[in-house]
């Protein structure tokens, strides 16, 4: 029985044991810097809206000397000796850089509207709707197009603001309170940056404006990030409420302008479904033999098949027209027979590396999406370049801006050509199909333009940015959902549309 | 839907292991130095799946279909101490949409079985070790189409059993089931309601409980089950989304499994159809399988002198009113 008895025994423990493994998920730890530079001069940068730096007013603050300070300063110290475990917690996550992490809050709000609605029992799919955002189906559905535009506003937004920002900031030049006093215990590292107004602050409140404007479901979530913003600047010691009042003001303030635009862009009419018939009779009398159908059962109307004729940043509409891309293959060509024998070779033998590559650029339903993808990307290579956070709004707009123009040209080409997708020629995916044409590749097109714009402020990573694009773009021939031409076209169409971005950037007095 | 097979297939040691001589549910054991070679294909489709709670279908999956067949092995240590060991070679499709069906072998499972304690009465206890590891680097998060959620596990489990001297036997058992994180190919992913920045997926462990009643003599074993399968905590599919390895997947079945083996050589059949479940399928499988069972120690003199005292023992247990499965790892 001893023996018995130590089975069971053993059982239990091993038991134990086994079901309290830790499993934690750990992500990287992103630590405050000090910028390598401080970009005094910002408040000459050319902005994307405002038409000058001062054009939103902000009160001069009081001076350092001033009693009204001292008790900012005194009421701060006394906030620094109460902070709770949570509260420093709060501060290290702000501390990666307020623009760093608002981008990341626009990609998770990205990926968790990223879900196409589903049909009901009429065979329909309903058109999300903006009043009822938490209604099934949820508004917005957050598709590449959509996101593209999402972030872009949001990185304009965030630079236009920052760049009033250091007008004001270097006009007044009121020093951080740890400069100012020494008995101010800063948790992060403190620049000499001046201090009012609070650049988190503008960049909280400008975030958050149009972010309630593009996921209008979300409001009670970005109150609470937009209170932790500002909150965890004054824990941290680094700004009095003077600074993130005035910051607030100003970021609130640029963001409506900024938000202005976007009323007026053309979004409204991005799904009108009636312009359809038109482009099918159009590419028809093109020579299209056979146009693109929904594979999907009910069949979907394509995704914001009007997309293409929203405004665009950094070109106009004639521009766009002259960079569109030559038409591809006819059906009954030579070329496309390659194109599909090169799929047909892939659906029957895909690689485990063909299958990685496609999975991991696939960034499909629930994910943030290929603009989501490279603004990652730029995130990062911002925060490991130490930029500052103007520098760094400024390479989000660049790219931000090089995205939505990169959906709006792609729609137009895809609306344009009308071309069916490899599915309509018996293949299978192994990413998930998605709804509408297929010339260009989407995908190759945002890839193009980042990777040039990226590639072009950080040359250093030019040849890695490169060839993930190409990866990126070759993901979807792995996939099967594009013929080779889509993606090579694309590719070549992103990079122009980067270059218009870049061309902008170079005259925006930044001098980078 | 992946983890459907997961539970199923590998964690309950289900449909597949269920061709065997014996399984690491059950109170079967094999003799010292016995080995059983088996081969169990198996079909389990569904249309209909819960969506979170919600049960619908999916017009662009139509049927889902998940065939494999598993190679078994099971060696008897001692008699009162077993090995089994498999391999699932699974293939999975659609009948509608266009989502590529995936195939390879899955995950290598190997599990002991011990028998803990052995009344006269005809209640036994037993405990079992086992575990399972991906054979192959297939994809993981490409659900429902995925083979496998690639997780390592480790399982658990404790097995009630008792068997009236006339055939008739219950038995019960519950598990917990450790399931590793794993990798996948893309390096950002939702789950939980936020997104990670990371490739690694936290997977949820696991239980599972069930009952079976049934009766086995003379090599015909007939039983009824019902198990639950369940995720300890994850989260779920939402509204029109896909499925993902870190679902609080559950699903409760019921079935039938029978077992023909006059002699050394066998046949088994085995249903399960999930009458409730979550973030997962409503599955029908079906299975069928064929055993051969060699035992080595005729091959001597010496052995064949054993094989007489076991014979004589097995002979007086069949008598007993305490007989129970475990003494007739001889036969089976």
């Amino acid at each position: 029985m001893k023996k018995i008895h130590l089975s069971l025994i053993l059982l239990a423990a091993f038991s134990l044991v086994v079901s309290s493994c830790n499993k934690d998920i750990e992500e990287p730890l992103r630590e405050a810097y000090i910028p390598t530079k401080l970009d005094e001069k910002g408040g000459t940068w050319k902005t994307y809206i405002l038409a000058s730096s001062d054009e939103v007013a902000v009160a001069e603050p009081k001076a350092a000397g001033s009693t009204e300070y001292q008790a900012e300063i005194a009421k701060l110290k006394t906030t620094i000796s109460t902070i709770t475990p949570e509260n420093k917690k709060a501060v290290a996550y702000w501390g990666a850089g307020a623009v760093y992490r608002w981008n990341e809050i626009a990609r998770e709000l990205a990926a968790r509207y990223n879900i196409p609605p589903a049909s009901n029992a009429e065979g329909k799919y309903p058109v999300p709707d903006a009043t009822k955002p938490l209604a099934d189906p949820k508004f917005p559905f957050a598709n590449p197009p959509y996101v593209s535009r999402a972030i872009a506003y949001l990185s304009v937004a965030q630079y236009d603001a920052l760049v009033a920002a250091w007008n004001y900031k270097y006009k007044y030049n009121r020093k951080a309170p740890s400069k100012n006093d020494a008995a101010v215990s800063a948790l992060l590292p403190v620049s000499d940056l001046p201090s009012y107004p609070s650049e988190d602050a503008v960049v909280a409140a400008a975030s958050y404006t149009v972010l309630v404007a593009m996921f209008p479901g979300e409001v009670p979530l970005l109150d609470a990030k937009l209170a932790e913003a500002k909150n965890a600047r004054i824990w941290g010691g680094m700004n009095v409420d003077s600074d993130i009042s005035a910051g607030d003001a100003l970021g609130k303030a640029v963001a409506a302008k900024v938000m202005g635009r976007a009323k007026t862009d053309g979004m409204s009419g991005a799904n009108n479904q009636t312009v359809n018939a038109a482009a099918i009779a159009n590419a028809k009398a093109q020579g299209l033999k056979s146009e693109w159908l929904s594979q999907e059962l009910p069949a979907r109307p394509p995704m914001l098949p009007n997309y293409g004729t929203v405004a665009p940043w950094n070109f106009d509409k004639a521009t766009m027209i002259a960079m569109r891309p030559s038409p591809p293959p006819a059906l009954d060509s030579d070329g496309f027979k390659t194109a599909l024998d090169e799929l047909k070779k892939i659906d029957k033998g895909q690689t485990r590396e063909q299958a990685r590559i496609a999975n991991y650029w696939s960034d499909g339903a629930g994910s943030y999406t290929p603009p989501g993808h490279w603004h990652r990307a730029a995130a990062n290579l911002c925060f490991q370049n130490k930029l500052s956070e103007l520098a760094t709004a400024r390479v989000q707009a660049l790219l931000g801006t090089s995205q939505m123009d990169a959906a709006i040209a792609c729609w137009d080409v895809k609306n344009y050509y009308y071309y069916p997708r490899p599915q309509q020629f018996g293949l299978k995916t192994s990413v998930g199909l998605p709804n509408f044409q297929s010339y260009t590749s989407g995908h190759s097109t945002f890839s193009g333009a980042a990777a040039h714009v990226l590639g072009t402020i950080f040359p250093t990573e030019a040849e890695k940015l490169t060839a993930m694009a190409l990866e990126a773009s070759n993901s979807r021939v792995y996939g099967l959902i594009h013929f080779r031409f889509d993606c090579a076209a694309g590719l070549e169409h992103g990079k122009k549309i980067g270059q218009a971005a870049i061309a902008r950037g170079k005259a925006d007095g930044s001098g980078l | 839907m992946k983890l459907l097979y997961k539970l199923i297939l590998v964690l309950v040691g289900g449909v597949c292991l269920n061709a065997n001589a014996q399984m690491p549910h059950d109170a079967i054991y094999m003799n010292k130095n016995s080995i059983c070679i088996a081969a169990t294909y198996s079909n389990s489709q569904w249309k209909e799946y819960w969506e979170n709670n919600l049960k619908r279908e999916n017009f662009n999956i139509g049927t889902h279909t998940m065939q494999s067949v598993m190679p078994m092995i099971a060696y008897g240590i001692t008699k009162r101490l077993n090995l089994l060991a498999g391999l699932p070679y699974v293939a999975t499709k659609t009948s509608a949409g266009n989502l590529m069906g995936q195939k390879g072998f899955q995950d290598l499972s190997l599990f002991v079985k011990y028998n803990m304690v052995q009344s006269e009465s005809g209640l036994s206890l037993h405990g079992v070790l086992g575990g399972s590891v991906p054979v192959s680097n297939y994809v993981k998060d490409f659900l429902p189409m995925s083979i496998g959620i690639g997780s390592k596990t480790l399982t658990t489990r404790l097995i009630a059993h008792y068997r009236h001297s006339s055939g008739f036997y219950i038995t019960a058992h519950g598990s917990y089931i450790f399931r590793s994180n794993i990798k996948v190919d893309r390096d950002a992913y939702q789950a939980d309601d936020r997104v990670y920045n990371t490739n690694e997926v936290r997977i949820p462990n696991a239980t599972d409980v069930a009952a079976r009643a049934g009766y086995y003599k003379k090599g015909i074993q007939a039983e009824l089950f019902i198990d639950k399968n369940t995720c300890v905590g994850g989260d779920y599919i939402r509204r029109n989304d896909m499925p993902f390895p870190t679902n609080n997947m559950k699903s409760t079945g019921v079935g039938f499994y029978g077992k023909f083996q006059p002699k050394n050589i066998g046949f088994t059949v085995m249903a399960r159809r999930v009458i409730d479940g979550q973030n997962m399928g409503q599955s029908t499988t079906l299975s069928a399988g064929f055993l051969y069972q060699i035992n080595f120690r005729t091959k001597s003199a010496e052995a064949a002198k054993k094989i007489k005292i076991v014979e004589k023992i097995n002979h007086r247990k069949y008598a007993s009113p305490s007989s129970s499965l475990i003494e007739q790892g001889a036969v089976i």
